[in-house]
């Protein structure tokens, strides 16, 4: 048939109304703008939550010590729990199946200095495994080795802001740090991680960036705790084999510890896959409103081109009944009508995907929210802003092609 | 025989009363036939003219169009039909006001489906036809009645069509412009054309060959007029 004969029309009466069609297509420039723009928040938001659960280990099952008052801990102590301890972690890999890697840590903050500079930080003791567990990688060197832990070697690798600070543009490499009255060699530099900044669960938001790993046997020779009260370790690392499993090791992990505490809870289990799914519930309601919110928009948008396609099928009574004189079939003037509700609302699409588009980059680029937007949104978007044409085209084109020609053609 | 019509009534339905238009009317135009229908307004003449055109289908009878039954044909059908035997000539020309002189006479072509390079072609001619080579790129309004009617009469002209079908042609014109227009049906005839006037102006109902008169939706009269000159003459005995 004509199709070209038809988007050319279209176009054409596009540019010769620019203002009505601009004012018609708002709607769905804000529907397409804002499904593009709330997919894209909402789409940030998920990967900032997995890349912050996935730092934590998505098969793990975390014990932390519980951080305690001076006096809880003397009250604790004095009912026989001793803390979490290395006995602890024996103690669960040999009875817990399914237990495929445990890491015990332990950790005090000092100060750590180089020459004249010197930054606050975290020292955290660690096992080899511990790197086999968490996500963690060297920008240079090495990670703990087992070779460190075996032999009690005095080396640390240093988080990448610590690294930052003390060294500036010097390498690390090889230079001693002072931690408390310690001399460490460093043997590795993380890459710099994202800011560890919400709290998860019962782990303390903090930055990771201001870690130094040292092996454990040298921590618990070298380094002592404030606290003489202090448990031996802070943190037991579980690494469960298959995910599926987490919640059920987590209780018998609980129900051992229970006993060899004595009954005392001085210590919290976290599941950080549990609790990325739960936030991952929780935002696909967050995720519905919104989509509820842009379907509206498109709807009003929709509406809005019925509207003015009415009242110009209206005006352009007079041509109809002449296309259909000189042969136009009802399918035709149908196809002209439905053409031109969907440049307009194409058109809209496209500018709703760019507006859409710099919104959100606008607001990663702004603000503390990240946004991310996937292939496939822009592509819903705009199928959308098309579908929303067409379904509301149809009516006045149906309209337009169920004139009489012989009363339209005499319409003034 | 081109256009045979039998028994043809055609009657409106207004609330409860049906009102007849038409009432069995029955007649023949043969090709290249120079006729004009003439009735005063309320006659049936204008419902006859849709008839006709393809616009409207009777409630009785036959309407044979080179021998198919077009009193029976579905609405897509009707739209082939206006497009491919029909050449409208309106009398307040219909141009469509947006598109030039050219792509209004490209218009019918666009809806048979003919590419765009032949429908330039074939428009363009048809244009030159009715001397207006000069003026295809200028809007209707851009140009004077006698143009804007010559515009139509090639975008009637350029399918080849059956019957050219003209309504008061001339009614929006000055009279010599409105003369120079019967000038141009005059050579179109002469070229082979099938023409039908519909008027109440007896003075450009002269121009045809036979004037069929309608009064209360029945044929009046049927007659022949004076033929004007010899050549026209040949033609009418060649055709009879």
């Amino acid at each position: 048939m004509q199709y070209e004969e038809n988007i050319r029309l279209a176009i054409r009466g596009l540019v010769d109304h620019k203002f009505r069609s601009f004012l018609t297509m708002l709607g769905i420039i804000f529907g397409v703008a804002s499904v593009i723009a709330m997919l894209s928040i909402g789409e940030g938001a998920k990967r900032a939550a997995i890349a912050k659960y996935q730092d934590l280990g998505v098969n793990n099952v975390i014990i932390r010590e519980k951080k305690l008052s001076d006096q809880e801990l003397e009250e604790v102590r004095a009912k026989f729990s001793q803390g979490l301890s290395i006995q602890d972690a024996n103690v669960i890999k040999e009875v817990v199946p399914g237990v495929v890697k445990i890491a015990s840590q332990s950790e005090i903050s000092t100060e750590a200095k180089y020459a004249d500079k010197s930054v606050k930080s975290t020292v955290i003791g660690i096992t080899p495994e511990y790197v086999e567990l968490l996500n963690y990688k060297t920008a240079k060197g090495d990670f703990i080795t087992a070779n460190h832990y075996e032999r009690n070697l005095k080396v640390c690798v240093l988080g990448a802001g610590v690294a930052a600070t003390l060294f500036r543009n010097e390498d690390p490499m090889g230079k001693m740090v002072k931690l408390e009255d310690q001399w460490l060699e460093v043997v590795g530099v993380l890459e710099s991680k994202m800011l560890f900044t919400e709290t998860v669960g019962e782990l303390a938001a903090r930055d990771l960036n201001t870690d130094i790993y040292v092996p454990l046997t040298t921590f618990l020779k070298r380094f002592t705790h404030e606290n003489t009260l202090e448990s031996e370790i802070q943190q037991i690392t579980v690494q469960v084999d298959n995910s599926d499993k987490l919640v059920e090791t987590s209780q018998l992990i609980e129900a051992i510890l229970q006993r060899h505490h004595f009954n005392n809870s001085d210590y919290n289990i976290v599941i950080p896959y549990e609790l990325l799914r739960q936030e991952e519930k929780e935002r696909q309601i967050y995720n519905f409103l919104l989509g509820a919110i842009a379907a509206i928009s498109l709807l009003v948008g929709g509406i809005g081109i019925m509207n003015i396609m009415l009242a110009t099928v209206m005006e352009r009574t007079r041509e109809i009944g002449i296309r259909r004189a000189i042969g136009a079939r009802k399918n035709d003037i149908m196809g002209q009508f439905v053409t031109e509700a969907v440049a307009i609302s194409i058109t809209g699409g496209i500018i709703g995907v760019i507006l859409g588009v710099s919104l959100s980059l606008a607001v990663s680029l702004f603000t503390d929210v990240e946004t991310y937007i996937r292939p496939y949104s822009v592509v819903i978007a705009f199928g959308f802003s098309v579908l929303v044409g067409i379904a509301f085209g149809y009516l006045p084109a149906k309209n337009a092609a169920n004139l009489k020609p012989i009363d339209s053609i005499r319409y003034e | 025989m081109l256009i045979e019509i039998k028994n043809v009534s055609k009657s409106y339905v207004m609330g409860e009363v049906e009102v007849p238009a038409l009432i069995d009317i029955n007649l023949q135009i043969r090709k290249n036939e120079y006729v004009a229908i003439m009735g005063p307004s309320g006659s049936g003449k204008s419902t006859f003219m849709n008839i006709l055109g393809c616009l409207d289908t009777p409630t009785q009878g036959e309407y044979l169009f080179h021998k198919t039954d077009v009193s029976s044909l579905s609405d897509d059908a009707l739209s082939t039909m206006r497009n491919k035997e029909i050449g409208f000539i309106f009398q307040n020309f219909n141009l469509i006001p947006k598109l030039n002189a050219l792509q209004n006479v490209e218009l019918p072509l666009v809806y048979s489906g003919i590419k765009s390079e032949e429908r330039r072609e074939r428009a363009l001619k048809a244009l030159s036809r009715v001397g207006l080579s000069d003026r295809i790129h200028h809007k209707s309004s851009e140009m004077s009645g006698g143009q804007r009617q010559r515009v139509a009469i090639a975008r009637a002209l350029v399918t080849n069509p059956g019957i050219l079908l003209a309504d008061e042609p001339t009614g929006a014109l000055d009279s010599k412009t409105g003369d120079e227009i019967m000038a141009l049906f005059d050579e179109l005839h002469k070229e082979g054309n099938t023409i039908i006037l519909i008027t109440h102006e007896q003075e450009i109902a002269n121009y045809a060959h036979r004037t069929i008169h309608i009064k209360d939706g029945m044929i009046h009269s049927d007659t022949m007029n004076k033929v004007r000159n010899a050549t026209t003459a040949t033609i009418q005995l060649l055709n009879s």
